[in-house]
């Protein structure tokens, strides 16, 4: 669906042959993932590797099996992912709660653009463990300083493309509401929200990528549960199955958020993927 | 289309170059050296400091600072240094788990240099008032090994003290701030909590009289010494000069760790003090490394240290002592002080 969206063919096809194309598309992914594992598999079993550099798929397997029903030092997988997942989620939607609004009004005033965009662009190029450091000083080594990193990583991106979003808004919509005779609440709900949403919901999933590949930054610190940490800690201990493991298991967690953001997406702008 | 199908190729191309190319030039000196030490006080630092491993390979080196063995570990692994150092836990996970390195000398017996330091107005005089307390240690580390071997031996069940994953720098942070009672690490980091509100309860020279003797052993990657044996000599050269200058000349010493440190030479003498460095002609005594022949006593601890580490969770399985005793070798020591 998503490789249908992106490729923009140069002269419409017949319904045919965009079927066609599809399948095409999907033989050639599931060949790139077929041939990968069969060179992993491959690689492993004739000893071509060191198994401490590449564990083998089945003790990989073995490791998800292990931390799934005995754990990793202290926490079951699930309830790793759910650590890792209430301090991505609480960073992200507290930097939505503050980092859309004040997009918008940076988008609309340049005033308020002035204000914050110094603090904005400064912080956003530093790599975040600079930055942790930091803040660890600041707010302690417990959960706080871990969604506080979250946090400032999700923010820019969503204030960003929200301010905009908001700034491209076309005069033309305005002045024709405007002409109809439509208020200021009116006329935010009626042209600035769905002429910004598209920007936003753009900024949303571009920011979630990004926070989540923060996470292992965030608890590499002080932590004694998370995906983050028990990857961070496996690898003290050289035990590479499980980092191998705990990286498929954020991988396909990073892929689920990303599907879920997409699917809020189409229901918030439907016209966009008509 | 075309020009990515290109880079691509390039890329690749790129790639098997490296692989290929990387053994082709063999010789007796490598290009440049580069040693791993550890954030620690010992012998290391006036080696650093007099320039000794310039002098002796004539080479130029280069001095990555490491935090704690399980860093060297992770940098062994990706093959990022030449030489290291590590305590008998890391190197013990290390060999366990197959790393391609060798332990070639004693860098120090670790003694009061680490300690258990714990908030003095939170009156604990046992390991049993750490029960629920929040504690700190570098995980994988000597000091994670003693700070759970000294619990057990006081009969607290580890998981009832809330032990958490800290570097010695990161502890100062957390201890500066009150979030955590107690840490076992080691200097120059151990100072600043002693000085910011807290006291020694135990150190690992206690540890050692109870029978968990840590240590920390510099290693040589094996692929290195094979193809540089000359430059492995020369590096065991610089070392034990920076030995016998430390052991000869304690004035000195004092103040080029305080320089190396930037520390007050009051301090640093201090935590000289707490180290012990053995002369290089010891290090094969039966104590130490032993021979080629007659490995010594440091097999035996990798051995004691892997089987807890093993009843721990961290360790999968323990190797015999004939294998932990074969990532010794003793060989390249003899040959530099002569027996």
């Amino acid at each position: 669906m998503s490789a249908a969206d992106v490729v923009e063919p140069s002269a419409p096809l017949s319904r045919r042959a965009r079927k066609w194309r599809l399948g095409r598309e999907r033989a050639l992914t599931g060949l790139t993932v077929a041939g990968l594992f069969l060179a992993w598999l491959l690689s492993t079993h004739y000893g071509l590797v060191n198994p401490l550099f590449l564990p083998s798929p089945a003790a990989v397997w073995t490791a998800f099996v292990r931390t799934a029903t005995e754990g990793y030092q202290g926490s079951l997988l699930h309830e790793h992912l759910l650590a890792s997942l209430g301090r991505v989620l609480t960073g992200y939607v507290l930097a939505c709660a503050i980092g859309i609004p004040l997009g918008i009004v940076m988008g609309l005033s340049r005033d308020v653009k002035a204000v914050f965009d110094p603090v904005i662009e400064f912080y956003r190029p530093l790599p975040p463990l600079a930055l942790y450091t930091l803040i660890v000083m600041w707010l302690g080594i417990g959960d706080t300083s871990k969604v506080a990193l979250l946090f400032l990583a999700a923010l820019p991106p969503l204030t960003i493309s929200s301010m905009q979003a908001a700034a491209g808004v076309d005069p033309r919509f305005v002045k024709a509401a405007r002409s109809l005779g439509a208020g200021k609440a009116q006329l935010f709900r009626h042209v600035f929200l769905p002429a910004c949403l598209p920007g936003i919901c753009t900024g949303m999933r571009i920011s979630l990528g990004f926070t989540y590949t923060v996470l292992v930054a965030a608890e590499i610190v002080a932590a004694t549960a998370g995906l983050g940490w028990m990857i961070w800690d496996a690898s003290k201990f050289l035990i590479s199955d499980v980092v191998i493991m705990g990286l498929f298991v954020l991988a396909l967690t990073g892929v689920a958020l990303d599907f879920a953001i997409r699917r809020c997406e189409r229901a918030l702008t439907p016209w966009r993927f008509r | 289309m075309t020009t990515k199908r290109t880079s691509l190729w390039t890329l690749a191309a790129l790639a098997a170059g490296l692989v290929f190319a990387a053994p082709a030039g063999a010789q007796d000196k490598p290009a440049a050296i580069t040693i791993g030490y550890l954030n620690l006080v010992n012998a290391q630092l006036v080696t650093k400091a007099l320039g000794l491993h310039e002098k002796e390979s004539g080479v130029p080196i280069k001095w990555v600072k490491f935090g704690s063995g399980g860093d060297v570990n992770r940098a062994v692994a990706a093959n990022q240094i030449d030489f290291g150092g590590v305590g008998n836990p890391p190197f013990a996970i290390g060999v366990t788990r197959d790393l391609p390195y060798t332990g070639i000398f004693v860098l120090n017996m670790l003694g009061p240099v680490e300690a258990l330091v714990v908030r003095t107005d939170k009156n604990i005089k046992s390991m049993k008032d750490l029960v629920g307390k929040q504690g700190g240690a570098p995980f994988g580390s000597t000091t994670h090994y003693l700070f759970i071997a000294a619990l057990r031996e006081a009969g607290v069940d580890p998981n009832s003290v809330k032990l958490l994953d800290l570097s010695p720098s990161d502890a100062v942070a957390a201890w500066m701030r009150k979030d955590i009672d107690a840490a076992w690490v080691w200097e120059p980091n151990l100072d600043k909590m002693v000085k910011s509100g807290g006291e020694i309860l135990l150190d690992s020279g206690e540890m050692a009289k109870r029978g968990y003797p840590t240590w920390d052993i510099g290693v040589v990657m094996n692929d290195f010494a094979k193809k540089y044996p000359t430059a492995v000599a020369a590096y065991l050269r610089a070392e034990c000069a920076g030995i016998d200058f430390w052991l000869k000349n304690p004035e000195e010493t004092v103040k080029l760790v305080a320089k190396e440190l930037s520390l007050p030479e009051a301090d640093a003498a201090r935590m000289i003090k707490g180290t012990r460095v053995v002369p290089c002609a010891e290090q094969i005594t039966a104590d130490y490394l032993g021979t080629t022949q007659n490995k010594g006593k440091f097999a035996d601890t990798m051995l004691a240290t892997a089987t807890f580490l093993k009843d721990q969770g961290r360790l999968p399985a323990v190797k015999s002592l004939a294998d932990y005793a074969g990532f010794i070798d003793p060989g390249y020591l003899q040959k530099v002080v002569g027996k």
